[in-house]
């Protein structure tokens, strides 16, 4: 690469923004894109990351329990991006995530776009409780936390709806463990129980408790409701072998085998109260209307035997956003092939050719074809906007080996793919720029990019940015959708 | 004697550490000396880096490159290693014999110099002309003919630039060796070539090998330059100058 001092990279501004089952925040944080060695041929990177604003936390506006106010949210949040003293035009990237119960509400997915789409050119939509439980750890410290201290964290992030659990270690993600327990599943009002949701229901039936709505409020119940939660928290973290209510309560599925975990780190609104759980919470436990307080302690009691440490990290509450606001970017390789014409793309479903490196030059083209047969069988590519193909690994990278490469798939996209729909290939190897300026040769007027460094799979959405850093990479989202589910 | 720190005793973070850096980190060591293993290593790889500088690129790779081959003042290893100056300038009749064989007055004079590492031709020329000449066709510029020069320096690319008249100039040419790669390959290149021209007017591409900038990523790469460079008429400081802000005052 052309050595370029790497304080030249510059910063991104980028805005994080949750709407959650209780309450919606604003953050704006300033990324520091970094070259990460000396030699220049290292990719840039994303450095170190500064929260410039965190937002008041506000209630989640509701039409009703299951429709969010969306104009609501969309004024809350201008009016956030206001007092940060932000201009949409000056944010750079970002996310919008919607969480916990709001993510099932009939109209997330028409929200997450809309607010993404009026808070700047490259802020994308996402969704999906594994994707929470990671930006939530990430967010809170607890992802770093297990990278400098060699040591396995489970960052546990409880909020009004839902549980989202991340485990980390060193490395970086093991698995997510994601369970139906939140604070706001139980309302209280006026000395009465006003809200009782499905898995709160479930519980309490399995229990014997026999809570329903309208019921008196009576603490020792409710308590034991809260023990019970958190008993299944604690299980789900604990097992294989589950608790049947556990798997019952399970979004997704859980994970087959055991994970030794050294520490857990307890993040979001209800999380937040953990640490805080002091003798006004028991004085007062419904001062949010909600079980949040009382399944607080119950927590605290059910983690102090397991003998796991409960660390404290300076986020909680705002961990998701956070991680929205922070970690959802990543960039590509330093030498990509681009058309900015094309620039951005949103929700580019991805669909991988897996590692091409045992295909014979010879038997390429069959390979691509059958990538491109699934991706037009999954997808209307005429109507999504295009689709990217993923190559974990091209083989020998070598000048012959990509000129088979790049005539093997503009064969196969001549053959099996509508014509001039946008076509993006991601390659793990640092390879774009010679596999672009070869595949242009065989197909000059298709709406092609090339990037890399970068590991997509199949059924994940790629959302792609004009470039930054004087045009020597672009920033990439990789999304899990799940709206609705 | 006492043996510290065996490798096979490592913390996984430590590990970590060291598979993200080609340096020679936690090899431990036996009483105040280095271990055996990694004495031979480090032996083994001071010969490959020797040998880089002290081989020469073969004929067959010239000739299958299809280079015009060429030599600077330089006589041998020696005064080539001794003899900076002479390395960056050719003889009277090898630029007559330039002016009779090649294509005068190119867009793009390729010059391919060994350098201070003959390896770094081997290993990284193959994949890296061919894409380069690629992309530069189907940019239209016009390319002269590429030449091959024994004991060349980076600057040999002014004085063989000045002599054909050429309006942009391209030397690949091998690295100085190190410990941890001997097969690195740097890419000089200038606009308006001639004899004297600083090196701020240059611009370079470095690292190229398999653990660095790939080769052929590398050839696309510098086709976009000297594409930017033909387009903006300038190279090195001057063609990344308006990229840059510089505090003023």
């Amino acid at each position: 690469m052309v050595f370029n001092p790497p304080t030249d990279a510059g910063t991104l501004t980028s805005v994080g923004i949750d709407v959650g089952t209780t309450t919606t925040h604003v953050v704006v944080s300033e990324l520091a894109v970094e070259s990460a060695g000396a030699s220049g041929s290292e990719k840039l990177a994303i450095g170190d990351r500064t929260v410039r604003f965190r937002g008041p936390v506000h209630e989640t506006p509701l039409i009703d329990p299951e429709t969010v106010d969306i104009d609501a949210v969309a004024e809350l949040i201008a009016s956030d991006l206001k007092t940060a003293g932000v201009a949409p035009e000056a944010i750079d990237t970002g996310a919008v995530i919607v969480t916990g119960e709001t993510a099932r509400t009939a109209n997330a997915e028409p929200l997450a776009y809309q607010l993404a789409d009026e808070s700047g050119s490259f802020v994308v939509a996402t969704a999906g409780a594994a994707l929470e439980a990671i930006l939530a750890g990430q967010g809170a410290g607890s992802a770093a936390y297990a990278a400098d201290s060699g040591t396995t964290v489970a960052n546990v992030d409880i909020g009004g709806g839902t549980t989202n659990t991340a485990i980390f270690d060193a490395d970086g993600v093991v698995e997510t463990r994601c369970l139906d327990v939140g604070g706001r599943l139980v309302g209280v009002a006026d000395g009465k129980v006003t809200k009782l949701a499905d898995p709160a229901c479930t519980v309490s039936e399995a229990h014997g408790l026999g809570l329903a709505v309208g019921d008196p409020v009576d603490r020792e119940t409710l308590s034991a409701l809260a023990t019970a939660m958190a008993g299944l928290v604690i299980d789900s973290l604990l097992g294989p072998p589950y608790d049947p209510l556990t798997r019952q309560l399970s979004i997704g599925s859980l994970p087959d085998e055991p994970q030794a975990i050294d520490s857990i780190v307890f993040t979001g609104g209800v999380g937040r109260l953990i640490g805080e759980y002091t003798a006004a919470a028991e004085d007062d436990p419904f001062a949010y209307n909600d079980l949040g307080p009382l399944l607080a302690g119950a927590l605290s009691d059910a983690a102090a035997d397991t003998g796991m440490t409960v660390t404290r990290l300076s986020e909680d509450l705002r961990a998701t956003v956070i991680g929205a606001g922070t970690h959802t970017t990543q960039l590509s390789g330093r030498t990509v092939f681009i058309d900015l014409d094309l620039l951005p793309l949103r929700n580019l479903p991805v669909v991988s050719a897996g590692s091409l490196a045992d295909i014979d030059d010879s038997d390429l083209t069959a390979a691509f074809s059958t990538v491109l047969s699934q991706a037009t069988q999954r997808y209307d590519v005429r109507d999504v906007g295009g689709v990217a193909i993923a190559i974990d690994d091209v083989g020998d990278l070598s000048y012959d080996r990509l000129r088979a490469v790049a005539a093997s798939f503009a064969a196969a996209l001549q053959d099996g793919y509508s014509a001039s729909v946008p076509i993006v290939v991601v390659t793990e190897q640092n390879c774009a720029k010679a596999l672009g300026q070869l595949l242009r040769a065989r197909c000059a007027d298709w709406p092609l990019t090339v990037i890399d460094e970068l590991a997509v799979s199949t059924g994940s959405y790629l959302d792609i940015g004009e470039p930054i850093a004087h045009g020597e990479t672009v920033p990439a989202v990789v999304k899990t959708l799940v709206f609705g589910s | 004697m006492t043996t510290t720190n065996p490798p096979d005793d490592h913390d996984d973070r430590l590990d970590r550490i060291a598979d993200r850096n080609p340096s020679r980190l936690g090899v431990g060591r036996a009483g105040s000396r280095p271990r055996t293993q990694t004495l031979l290593e480090f032996r083994s790889d001071h010969g490959i880096a020797r040998d880089a500088v002290q081989s020469h690129v073969s004929d067959a790779l010239v000739e299958e490159m299809g280079l015009f081959a060429i030599q600077t003042l330089v006589e041998d290893k020696d005064a080539y290693l001794a003899r900076p100056d002479k390395g960056r300038e050719i003889a009277a009749e090898t630029a007559e014999l330039l002016r009779e064989e090649c294509q005068q007055s190119p867009q793009v004079q390729l010059i391919v110099a060994d350098g201070l590492s003959s390896t770094a031709i081997e290993k990284n020329i193959p994949d890296l002309l061919p894409i380069l000449l690629d992309g530069l066709d189907q940019r239209g510029l016009d390319v002269g003919t590429p030449i091959f020069v024994t004991y060349g320096r980076v600057d040999v690319m002014d004085a063989i630039g000045e002599e054909l008249d050429a309006e942009s100039c391209l030397v690949l040419i091998g690295e100085r060796p190190g410990l941890a790669t001997a097969e690195s390959l740097s890419a000089y290149m200038v606009y308006g070539p001639e004899r004297g021209t600083p090196t701020a007017k240059k611009t370079v591409i470095s690292n190229i090998h398999a653990g660095g900038l790939p080769p052929v990523e590398a050839g696309a790469e510098i086709v976009d330059l000297i594409a930017e460079m033909c387009d903006k008429q300038a190279s090195g400081l001057d063609l990344t100058a308006a990229d840059r802000e510089f505090a003023k005052g």
